[in-house]
């Protein structure tokens, strides 16, 4: 009995750092990506840039292992019966964030837009912007596992982003229109800005999910 | 022997119900989040309903035997069965339902059918205790419910160390549950047989010494245990639904509170320390763990804003305490008559 309850503890704790881990994960991919814009508007597909991909890669990869490893713990060891649901689909959608961040990283790496000078900026707050609200989210996502009143908080922080990213992206969209550039040049970009612009949507789907999912958590 | 057994049936399918029906109170919504296995818990619940009959059993019967001294083997059938079907009648009419009000019920028709006088006192104290149970149970659960609420703020515990603690909780809980159901609920079984008892006292190899009375409630919780494992997962499967819209959190506390007034109303002990620092008694008397748990739950609802309480509830509640003994002691006036007329059989012992 006593070898029992000691297994359930660390087995607890283990849960709990894996949990803790997936969150860290996605604090880093927004570094990553952030970090990856930056490098492919300054020098394209460098070798910088392939590095930088390659991490984001690993960082999905790494997020996609721990989701799978939470979802089958929850279960095996029949934790947190009443809210099992709930956080297998916030860890789902925590994980739909971290692929959609990779998968904007590597079609710049496969499609290289020639993103014009002019736009660099705007870009750049864009994916700042979008960057920042993913962040806030992950830091919901854990306000959610242990300081439920602070989740709000950080929740009202991803709305506010989400509403500066859709209103820098529509600028940017508008501004790539009205250039002289070739209609296919235009359509590449505006369906990288529309991807950028997505993360910041689906942070905020997320953090809708996860507002409803603390009120069933509230005693 | 035999003879005492046979009419001791009826005691016993009494003891049955109770296993049944009311060890949903103690363990179900523990079951029913999945936090804890039926058969873990139904063992730890049965340990303890045993634990609790033979040691603090006792105290309740008095308060019984004081309402109406059912004094022979045949009214103690008659009685207790009275009692049995009123249960089984009142549980399909859906209504709020408590073995122990239909075992007063039961045991004032053996006085108005022997022309023997109910003690008004002691039937004041009982029925205070019915209205006194779910009010305290729901302060109780209400100061909990505040309490748990501040520390969980304040802790910043992870939910998977919750889920943990409620865990742990909900083991210790039952136990508490499962004592405290032997301790006040068992003279509703067996307490009626008391003043007809047969066994004499018996010696587990010479380490626990039984009274002949202690037997008795040792075999009423035996009873009391096959209703738990035989048909309260069913009971469990049917009434959970409405139990599983509370978190395991609130519903930990719903249990411990109910325990918790159990033993309250079970201890002669607490109720001597009351009266000597001056505050009003809470006598030994058998209450309903049931109207505990509605108390708990209606207290849990006023302290969220009122706006989540189903005030029908309450309305079984009390409509609960009118009909159930009612009709235990409509029934129980007709069993006697048939037991002394039909089976010439004596319902009151000449002294």
């Amino acid at each position: 009995m006593f070898n029992v309850k000691i297994s359930l503890f660390a087995r607890t704790r283990d849960l709990e750092h894996t949990i803790d881990r997936l969150h860290d994960k996605i604090i880093e991919m927004t570094v990553e990506f952030r970090e990856a814009v930056d490098i492919y508007l300054k020098e394209k597909r460098s070798d910088n840039y392939r590095k930088t991909s390659k991490k984001i890669k690993t960082i999905e990869h790494d997020s996609d292992v721990l989701r799978r490893d939470i979802e089958s713990r929850l279960y095996e060891q029949n934790l947190i019966p009443d809210l099992r649901g709930n956080i297998l689909q916030l860890v789902e959608n925590l994980d739909r964030v971290v692929n959609l961040f990779d998968e904007v990283a590597h079609k710049f790496y496969i499609e290289q837009p020639d993103v014009p000078e002019v736009y660099h900026e705007q870009l750049k707050t864009l994916v700042k912007q979008v960057s920042d609200c993913a962040e806030n989210m992950a830091i919901a996502s854990r306000a959610f596992f242990r300081d439920l009143p602070t989740l709000r908080d950080y929740s009202q922080k991803v709305y506010l982003l989400e509403k500066q990213s859709d209103k820098t992206s529509a600028k940017l969209r508008k501004a790539i229109f009205d250039s002289d550039l070739e209609l296919a040049r235009k359509n590449q970009l505006n369906v990288f800005v529309h991807e950028v612009a997505d993360i910041a949507d689906l942070a905020e789907d997320c953090i809708d999910a996860l507002l409803i999912f603390a009120i069933k958590r509230e005693i | 022997m035999f003879e005492y057994l046979l009419f001791l049936s009826s005691g016993l399918f009494l003891g049955w119900s109770l296993g049944a029906n009311d060890s949903a109170n103690i363990f179900g919504t523990a079951v029913g989040t999945k936090m804890l296995k039926f058969t873990t818990a139904a063992i730890i619940a049965s340990v303890f309903i045993v634990l609790g009959a033979v040691i603090s059993g006792q105290n309740t019967t008095e308060t019984l035997n004081a309402l109406g001294g059912v004094n022979t083997l045949p009214a103690g059938f008659a009685v207790s069965l009275a009692a049995a079907l009123a249960v089984r009648v009142m549980l399909k009419s859906g209504i709020s339902v408590s073995i122990s009000q239909t075992i007063v019920g039961a045991i004032i028709g053996w006085n108005v059918y022997n022309h023997q006088e109910t003690d008004s006192q002691t039937l004041i104290n009982i029925l205070s205790c019915w209205v006194m149970c779910p009010v305290v149970s729901g302060l109780i659960a209400v100061s909990l419910y505040l309490l748990v609420k501040k520390i969980l703020h304040c802790s910043k515990l992870h939910i998977l160390w919750q889920d943990f603690i409620v865990r742990q909780g909900m083991i210790l809980t039952t136990a508490l549950g499962g004592f405290a159901l032997g301790a006040n609920n068992m003279a509703d079984v067996v307490g009626v047989f008391v003043g007809s008892c047969a066994f004499s006292d018996a010696s587990f190899g010479g380490v626990i010494n039984l009274s002949g009375i202690q037997v008795l409630f040792l075999i009423g919780a035996i009873a009391v245990s096959v209703g738990v494992f035989t048909y309260s997962k069913k009971v469990i499967s049917t009434v959970g639904k409405g139990v599983l819209t509370f978190s395991p959190v609130v519903a930990w506390i719903v249990i411990l509170s109910q325990s918790l007034v159990l033993i309250l109303f079970s201890s002669e002990g607490l109720e001597s320390f009351l009266i000597s620092i001056g505050l009003p008694p809470l006598p030994a008397v058998p209450v309903s763990s049931t109207q505990a748990v509605i108390g708990a739950i209606v207290g849990i609802g006023l302290a969220k804003g009122g706006k989540e309480i189903r005030w029908s509830l309450v309305g079984k509640l009390v409509c609960g305490w009118v009909t159930s003994p009612l009709m235990a002691f409509i029934l129980s006036y007709i069993l006697l008559s048939f037991m002394e007329n039909v089976f010439r059989q004596p319902v009151i012992a000449i002294m």
